[in-house]
């Protein structure tokens, strides 16, 4: 990895510090960043979230997960164990960041070293990627266009978490609710997941959901003011199935 | 802050105080300027233990500040030998044994240590440098017993420094954890250019053949690996079971599984991490361990996590993943990790 290349792209004539973003400073603008937030949090976001699983495909072939409220505790675990004290971290260091593009890739380096299953990286840098992308052509905003482009030539690795913290910040979405939607959408990618591997009915998914609202919230309060130097994602069975997965002979999700 | 007393009763601390904290992940680590691991800062989580005093002798009294320091070094025949080495109690270093039979370049050390075990206001570093193309495996003569206790933790922290074309093991027996144990390691890597570590660990939570599981307090072990290019890996494993929430017996977790290990092929040499890692898995996938393996960041090797009922399971998974490690990057096999 060259850590020294530049942007590739012959479009790359953009200044990362040049327009500011649309912020929520009146009425209309916080609106327009609800708004905005409320799309990163819809899965019809095309970031491949219906393509992922996380491990969960193989803790439900493995038989460790076989109704809803297995599935609940390992959604919980995951929650308190990586989305709270490694994602929602990435995500606020990666806001606070975004007016300073190495500052960000920073944050997405050591989320890369940070995650150690092979299959996590790849899904994270997929999704981080497409949403870059989206972004870049739909938002007109110059800083998000010149991280794409950086992330693009290999300088960055784009982790989801990361690009979705940085987009954020550019569209006025404050850096709670960032997290907090990264945690609502990680448990319904997870849930519509569970829906097609274990046939869990639609009301069960709601109230999967429901219940881990609270964990949701308290995992992104209690990480507030973890450093980026403490970046934790402690599961190691989580580890394991997400390895084993990397080797299973059929496989409906990338991870 | 409460750790700085720790170390200010030593000397010769300017080198670590003047590095600082050099976890920024962005730029590439240098063996000339390592990360050092008893650099860091304590985790926060042991900040109300600091502040506990201690009944016995003071943190950092005699006795209670193990160094260790040893440099490994390849001569002109191409072997190895230990060109310096320092320690204080309760480090010893064993001489240099030359039993690996496969590998005759290798030098091998054992740490020894006089006590019990690691006691509350232990605060023990250990350095080893492997310098460029040495050939070096250190490891313990028994398990590390982390004592109980009622006051204070206790801390150990190493550091490994792997030159160019340097290989080093760190393969130590298994960490048993007494009740109410407090434990924080810090463990750091600095790799060269052409350079390899094979860094295992295993945890165990408690005397588990008499029926004694999870009564420890808290265990916190971080471990990192810096190449030139940059981080490799951040890998943490934090254990408390009588916090609701960090309690490790959770689906996801540890579930029902009592001992974690994990092995770290760590290198910065032109291997492709993806075919190691699948050799790696293949090794452990049959074992009476549920283990498997993946490929690091930056192709920086492969990694093997193994979960199992006995500590003895664990340690033929990691004593498995050390071997075929060893056969892919050396084309040689480990020796026979028995040492009775």
């Amino acid at each position: 990895m060259s850590d020294a290349s530049e942007m590739t792209d012959a479009d790359a004539d953009t200044d990362p510090d040049g327009s500011s973003p649309e912020k929520g400073s009146t009425s209309a603008g916080d609106a327009r960043a609800r708004l905005a937030a409320y799309r990163l949090a819809d899965s019809f976001l095309p970031v491949g979230g219906n393509t992922v699983s996380y491990g969960l495909e193989q803790f439900v072939q493995s038989g460790a997960i076989a109704d809803g409220d297995d599935l609940c505790a390992v959604l919980e675990s995951y929650l308190r164990r990586q989305v709270g004290p490694c994602e929602t971290v990435a995500i606020r260091a990666a806001h606070d960041a975004a007016d300073d593009l190495d500052a960000v890739r920073e944050v997405d380096e050591a989320l890369r070293a940070t995650t150690l299953a092979a299959e996590f990286r790849e899904s994270a840098t997929k999704a981080g990627r497409r949403l870059l992308e989206v972004e870049a052509e739909t938002g007109d905003d110059p800083v998000v266009a010149a991280y794409e482009e950086r992330v693009a030539s290999g300088d960055a690795p784009g982790n989801y978490p990361v690009a979705l913290g940085l987009v954020a910040a550019r569209r006025g979405i404050d850096a709670e609710e960032a997290c907090l939607l990264h945690a609502h959408s990680f448990l319904t990618d997870m849930l519509g997941a569970a829906q097609r591997l274990l046939s869990l009915g639609h009301v069960t998914a709601q109230r999967t959901l429901d219940d881990l609202a609270p964990v949701a919230v308290t995992v992104v309060e209690e990480n507030a003011d973890r450093g980026i130097d403490r970046l934790e994602a402690f599961a190691p069975l989580v580890d394991v199935h997400a390895m084993e997965h990397e080797r299973a002979d059929r496989r409906l999700f990338m991870s | 802050m409460a750790t700085e007393e720790a170390h200010t009763t030593d000397g010769n601390e300017a080198a670590r105080e003047g590095e600082g904290e050099t976890d920024g992940s962005a730029g590439g680590a240098d063996v000339s300027d390592p990360t050092l691991a008893h650099a860091r800062e304590l985790p926060p989580a042991f900040e109300p233990y600091a502040e506990e005093s201690l009944p016995q002798v003071g943190v950092g009294s005699p006795g209670k500040v193990g160094e260790l320091e040893a440099t490994f070094a390849a001569g002109a025949d191409g072997t190895t030998d230990l060109v310096a080495d320092y320690a204080r109690v309760p480090y010893h270093l064993s001489g240099t044994l030359g039993h690996d039979v496969d590998r005759p370049e290798f030098a091998s050390a054992y740490v020894q240590s006089p006590t019990g075990g690691v006691a509350q206001g232990d605060r023990n570093r250990m350095v080893v440098t492997a310098e460029a193309d040495a050939r070096a495996h250190v490891s313990t003569g028994s398990a590390t017993k982390v004592l109980s206790m009622d006051a204070n933790y206790g801390r150990v922290d190493a550091t490994f420094v792997v030159g160019d074309g340097a290989h080093l093991e760190y393969v130590p027996e298994q960490t048993i954890l007494h009740p109410d144990a407090r434990y924080c390691g810090e463990t750091a890597v600095t790799l060269g250019r052409d350079a390899s570590i094979v860094l295992a660990d295993v945890v165990v939570p408690g005397r588990l053949a008499r029926g004694e599981a999870f009564d420890f307090e808290r265990y916190y072990a971080r471990t990192t690996v810096d190449g030139p290019e940059g981080r490799i890996l951040a890998d943490t494993t934090h254990l408390a079971p009588g916090d609701e929430t960090e309690d490790p017996r959770r689906a996801g977790v540890l579930g029902d599984y009592a001992v974690l290990g994990t092995c770290y092929v760590a290198t910065t040499r032109d291997v492709d991490s993806g075919a190691l890692s699948d050799r790696l898995a293949e090794r452990v996938a049959d074992g009476p361990a549920r283990a498997s393996a993946s490929a690091l960041p930056r192709d920086g090797g492969a990694f093997v996590r193994a979960l199992g009922d006995r500590a003895d399971d664990v340690r033929e998974a990691l004593a498995a993943t050390w071997d075929e490690a060893s056969r892919v990057l050396l084309d040689a096999p480990a020796p026979d990790p028995r040492k009775y």
